[in-house]
C-alpha cells in the first residue's frame, strides 16, 4: 500500500489494519529476531489507535532496533546513536498534534543515550518510548551492552563482564515515570496491548521489550525460553497503580520476566505540552508583529 | 571639543563599573551619539574585576578599540588586570579613587605618565551625599557628564526613574551624588575643552542593544518558532531573549539537558516543519557536531549560532576569538558542506541571522552563524533598520502532484528537492542519517552515495555567486587589499579610513559568507593586489588558510593575526599598510625574485 493510499483511509473513515502501517522495505534483521515481533505489535497497536500514518512520527537512534521506523509507513526518522529522545521531543513540541513514537535498543537508550531518559521522563512530553532490550550489541556483532549481566562473556568482555548491568525498569521508575510496562514478542497480544495503552497514556510512556537476539544472544533468553519463563503481572494480581509494589517488582529485572503494566499513575500529572498550550494562550495577546520586534531596543533611561 | 571619546572604567565587581557605563551609554544614545560599550570580566561569578569601555562619537563607531581618552580606576589592582584591553597613554585623562592612596604622580602605569590626572574621593562622595558607597557609579556618571558634556539631563531622569520605587530619600540622595560629581568637575575643570561635540544625528532615535539580543530578535523576525539549547557563555542571552519572546508567537524554547539534546530537539522541530535554531559557543559546538552532520545528510534546515570565545576546550569563555572557523567549516565527518556566515557588528547580525534562516530553508541545510563574544555582548547604537527590505524565504514544500509517489530526495537540476513534514498527507518518508536513495530508503550503494554527495554539494553552487554577501570598500583597483571578517572587520574599516586620509590606495573585502569559499569573489579582489593582508583574531589566521585552500592568491598576501583577547588596533593595521606601500615602491624599482 502506498503512503498516500494509507493516508486516504483516514479521510474516508476506513478502519485501519496492521498492514496499513507496514512498509514494503525488507528488514535487515536475522531470521528469528525478536524485533520482527515488535514491529508487528506496534503496527497492531497503531491500527487500534486509528491515526493515519502521516500523523505519526516514528523516531529511532542506531542499532538493530532502530531500523524499525523504516519498516512502517509513518514519517520515520532514523537519527544518530543515542539521540532519538531529544529529537522526538523536538518533533512533539513543534507539532503537538502528532503521535510520536520512539524505538530504541538497550545500548541506544541506556548507554550512549542514557543521559536523555531521565529528562524525557521529568519533562513528561507525551511520547511513547519503546526499548528493545536484548542485552547485547547485535548490529556491531556481539559486544557487551549496558544490560548484559555480570560475568557475561562477549567479544569485548573476553574474561567475563566485571560490571553490573543497568536495570531499565528501576531506573525509569526512579526517574518518576507515570507509565512503565514490559513485554516480549513471545506474547504478541500482550505486547501490542501495552504499546497501545502506552500510546493512549497522556504523557511519557516507557515500554521495555525483552527482544531476544538470536545471533549473539544467549539461549536462555531466546523466544522459546521467554514463553516458558514469562509471567504476566496481571496473573500475579499486581495492581499497576501501586508504585511501591511496582518498584519492588522492577528490582527483579534480570531474574524474572514480568510482562504487562508495571506502573500506571492513576492521576497522571499534566504534560509539558499542556504547559505549552497554557503559556501560548496566556502570552499570544502580548505579541507585537514580528517586524516590530526591534522596537524592544529603543533606548530608555 | 571631541568628536570621538574612548572611556575605560575598571574596578571590583561591586563597584558599579558596568552600571556607570550603561547609564552613560543610554544617555549618549538618547542624545543621538553613536556608541559602543564592551564589558570585560574576570572569570569569577560575583566580585572579581570588572571593566567596561565606551566609545562615544559623532560619527558611526566602527569598533570599540583604541587607546583610552579617559581612564577611570576604582582601584589600580583591578584596572591593571585588563592590560591591553584598557591601554593608557600620555594623552589619556586619568580619574581614580583617591582612597587607593596612590599619589597622582606615582600611578602604577609602567612607562606612561599621563598629563592630566584627577584623584577623586569617589567612595567618600557617594557615602556623603547618597548615604551609601553603592552610589559610586552615580558619582562617576556625574564626573563624566560634567567633564565630557554627556547626557546630564537624561541621566538625572534615569536616576529618578531607576530609584523611584525606593522612595524619595533614596532618589534625592542619588541625585545629590550625581550633582556632587558634576560640582567636582566645575571646581576642577579640564584645561582643554574635551566635551563631546553635538551629535550629527541629534533627535534621530537609534536602537541600543547587543549582538545576542539582536540575533534573537532577527530569529523572531525570520519566523523562528523553535529554539533548543543549553546555557553557555557567551551565547546564553540568545536563549534568554527568545524565552521572553518566542512563546508569544506560538513558539517554544527548550532548555535541554545538554548541548547535544539542544540541537537534537532543533533537528526534530525542523523535521516537523518549523523554523528552528540553536545557539552555543565552542565546547557546545564541538558536542553538536554529530547532529549537524545528521541535518546535512537528512537535508533539514536549521540555524546554529556559535558565539566564539577563546579556545580550545574551556579556553577563555569571556573573551572573543575567531578561532572556530575551521571547526565551522570542517568539523562534521564525511564529505559535507555547511554554509558559514559571520556578522561584523551588532547591526549586521540582524541581516546575517535573517540570511542564515533564508539559506537554511532554501538549501535545506544547517547554517552556522559565527558571531563572537565581542559582537554578542557589546552594546551598540544601531540606526533604525527597515525590515521591509528583507525577504523571508520558506522551504520548498511539495505540490499535490509531487505528493503522488512522493520522492523526498529527488535529484533535481538545482539539487533541491521538495520537503514534506509529518502531518502532510502523502509526504511520508524515512528521514535518516544513513545514506539513502531518492525515496529515502537506506542504501549501501557507492554509486548512489556518489550521486547524493553530488546533489548535496551542487545545490550550493549558486551560493558562491552571492556577491551581496561581501562588501568591498575603497578603490577597486587599489594595489593593497585587506580582508577581514567578524568583529575585527570594524578595525580594518577604521584602518581603511585612516589610510585613505593619508592618500594610500587601499581596499577592503569583508565577507559575510565564509564558507563555501566564493573563489571568484576573492580572485577578482586580488586581481589588482600587489600586497595584501588578512586581519583576524586567531593564532592560525583561519580565514587566510581557508581561502588559500580554494584560491591561488599571490604569496605577498599575508595574515595579520593575533590570538583572542589581544585587541587589534586600527593604528597597527595602518602601520602595516604603510609598510606595504614602501614594499610596493621598492619592488617596482627592483623587481623581486619570484616566490615559490
Amino acid at each position: 500500500m502506498t503512503t498516500l493510499e494509507a493516508s486516504a483511509k483516514t479521510l474516508s473513515l476506513t478502519k485501519f489494519m496492521a498492514g496499513d502501517f507496514k512498509s514494503d522495505l525488507k528488514p535487515i534483521w536475522c531470521p528469528g529476531c525478536g524485533d520482527f515481533g515488535v514491529v508487528t505489535a506496534i503496527t497492531r497497536a497503531l491500527a487500534n489507535i486509528g491515526r493515519a500514518p502521516h500523523e505519526i512520527a516514528f523516531v529511532s537512534g542506531i542499532g538493530c532496533s532502530s531500523r524499525i521506523p523504516g519498516y512502517t509507513t509513518a514519517y520515520g526518522f532514523n537519527t544518530v546513536h543515542g539521540r532519538s529522545l531529544p529529537i522526538a521531543q523536538g518533533i512533539k513540541l513543534a507539532n503537538p498534534e502528532l503521535l510520536v513514537l520512539v524505538a530504541s535498543g538497550d545500548g541506544d537508550g541506556f548507554s550512549i543515550g542514557g543521559g536523555h531518559v531521565a529528562h524525557a521522563v521529568r519533562r513528561n512530553i507525551d511520547i511513547t518510548y519503546i526499548v528493545m532490550d536484548n542485552q547485547i550489541y547485535g548490529l556491531t556483532k556481539g559486544q557487551l551492552s549496558p544490560t548484559s549481566s555480570r560475568g557475561r562473556k562477549t567479544v569485548t568482555s573476553s574474561f567475563g563482564s566485571i560490571e553490573d548491568p543497568v536495570n531499565p525498569l528501576l531506573y525509569v521508575m526512579g526517574y518518576g515515570a507515570s507509565y512503565v510496562a514490559q513485554g516480549t514478542p513471545a506474547d504478541m497480544t500482550g505486547l501490542a496491548k501495552i504499546i497501545e495503552e502506552g500510546i493512549r497514556f497522556p504523557g511519557f510512556a516507557f515500554i521495555n521489550v525483552q527482544s531476544p537476539c538470536v545471533t549473539y544472544g544467549m539461549e536462555d533468553q531466546q523466544l522459546k525460553a521467554h514463553k516458558t519463563n514469562m509471567q504476566s503481572l496481571e496473573s500475579i494480581g499486581h495492581d499497576p497503580s501501586d508504585r511501591a509494589k511496582a518498584t519492588e517488582l522492577a528490582r527483579e529485572y534480570g531474574t524474572k520476566l514480568y510482562t504487562g503494566v508495571l506502573y500506571r499513575n492513576p492521576n497522571p500529572p499534566s504534560t509539558y505540552g499542556q504547559g505549552v498550550i497554557e503559556r501560548h494562550d496566556a502570552l499570544k495577546k502580548s505579541a507585537v508583529p514580528r517586524h516590530e520586534i526591534l522596537n524592544r531596543f529603543k533606548p530608555s533611561n | 571639543m571631541s568628536e570621538d571619546l574612548i572611556i575605560g572604567i575598571a574596578g571590583s565587581g561591586g563597584d558599579g563599573v558596568i552600571s556607570a557605563g550603561e547609564s552613560l551609554l543610554t544617555a549618549a544614545a538618547l542624545e543621538g551619539y553613536h556608541c559602543v560599550m564592551t564589558k570585560s570580566f574576570g572569570s569569577q561569578i560575583r566580585g572579581g574585576e570588572a571593566s567596561c569601555r565606551l566609545r562615544l562619537a559623532t560619527q558611526p563607531v566602527l569598533n570599540p578599540n583604541g587607546p583610552l581618552d579617559v581612564a577611570v580606576a576604582l582601584n589600580w589592582d583591578d584596572f591593571k588586570k585588563f592590560g591591553a584591553e584598557l591601554p593608557v597613554e600620555s594623552a589619556t585623562i586619568v580619574i581614580y579613587e583617591s582612597n587607593t592612596g596612590v599619589a597622582p604622580d606615582k600611578l602604577p602605569l609602567q612607562g606612561v605618565k599621563p598629563a592630566v590626572v584627577f584623584s577623586v574621593p569617589i567612595t567618600a562622595m557617594a557615602a556623603e551625599h547618597a548615604g551609601t558607597d553603592k552610589a559610586k557609579n552615580i558619582v562617576i556618571a556625574g564626573l563624566l557628564a560634567g567633564w565630557f558634556g554627556i547626557g546630564r539631563e537624561s541621566m538625572l531622569a534615569g536616576i529618578r526613574k531607576k530609584f523611584a520605587k525606593k522612595g524619595t530619600t533614596i532618589v534625592e540622595g542619588n541625585v545629590r551624588a550625581f550633582q556632587a560629581g558634576l560640582d567636582f568637575t566645575v571646581a576642577n575643570p579640564l584645561k582643554e575643552d574635551r566635551k563631546l561635540s553635538a551629535p550629527q544625528s541629534g533627535g534621530q532615535t537609534k536602537l541600543l542593544t547587543d549582538g545576542n539580543d539582536m540575533c534573537a530578535a532577527a530569529a523572531i523576525f525570520a519566523g523562528c518558532t523553535f529554539f533548543g539549547g543549553y546555557p553557555i557563555t557567551p551565547s546564553t542571552e540568545i536563549m534568554q531573549f527568545l524565552d521572553r519572546e518566542i512563546w508569544k508567537y506560538g513558539g517554544t524554547v527548550l532548555q535541554a539537558e545538554d548541548e547535544i539534546a539542544g540541537v537534537g530537539a532543533v533537528v526534530g522541530a525542523s523535521f516537523a516543519g518549523k523554523k528552528s535554531m540553536t545557539a552555543t559557543s565552542g565546547p557546545g559546538m564541538s558536542l553538536k557536531t554529530e547532529i549537524l552532520g545528521l541535518a546535512s545528510l537528512a537535508e533539514l534546515p536549521l540555524v546554529c549560532v556559535n558565539v566564539m570565545r577563546g579556545g580550545p576546550s574551556t579556553g577563555m569563555p569571556t573573551k572573543a576569538e575567531q578561532s572556530d572557523l575551521f571547526q565551522a567549516a570542517f568539523s562534521a565527518h564525511g564529505d559535507c558542506l555547511r554554509p558559514v556566515l559571520a556578522p561584523t557588528s551588532v547591526a549586521d547580525i540582524f541581516g546575517v541571522t535573517v540570511e542564515a534562516f533564508n539559506l537554511a530553508e532554501y538549501y535545506q541545510t544547517p547554517v552556522i552563524v559565527l558571531s563572537d563574544q565581542e559582537i554578542a555582548q557589546r552594546k551598540e547604537t544601531v540606526d533604525p533598520i527597515d525590515t521591509s527590505k528583507f525577504q523571508i524565504i520558506e522551504r520548498r514544500r511539495p505540490t499535490g502532484q509531487e505528493l503522488v509517489n512522493y520522492t523526498r530526495f529527488k535529484i533535481t537540476e538545482s539539487g533541491i528537492s521538495p520537503i514534506s513534514h509529518p502531518g502532510m498527507v502523502g509526504g511520508n518518508y524515512l528521514c535518516a542519517g544513513i545514506e539513502h536513495n531518492e525515496q529515502g530508503r537506506p542504501t549501501a550503494s557507492g554509486e548512489m552515495h556518489a550521486r547524493m554527495n553530488e546533489k548535496r554539494f551542487n545545490k550550493f553552487n549558486p551560493l558562491k555567486n552571492r556577491r551581496d554577501l561581501f562588501t568591498i570598500e575603497g578603490d577597486p583597483e587599489a594595489p593593497i587589499g585587506m580582508v577581514s571578517w567578524g568583529s575585527v572587520a570594524g578595525v580594518a574599516q577604521e584602518a581603511l579610513r585612516l589610510a585613505q586620509a593619508e592618500g594610500l590606495q587601499v581596499k577592503l573585502l569583508v565577507p559575510r559568507l565564509l564558507y563555501p569559499v566564493a573563489e571568484t569573489v576573492y580572485q577578482d579582489f586580488f586581481a589588482s593586489v600587489q600586497r595584501g593582508l588578512f586581519i583576524e583574531q586567531s593564532y592560525q589566521a583561519q580565514l587566510y588558510r581557508l581561502v588559500r585552500m580554494y584560491v591561488d592568491f599571490p604569496a605577498v598576501v599575508k595574515p595579520f593575526a593575533k590570538s583572542g583577547s589581544n585587541p587589534i588596533l586600527p593604528s597597527e593595521v595602518l602601520d602595516r599598510l604603510r609598510e606595504m606601500v614602501v614594499a610596493i615602491q621598492s619592488s617596482q624599482q627592483q623587481p623581486e625574485a619570484v616566490e615559490n
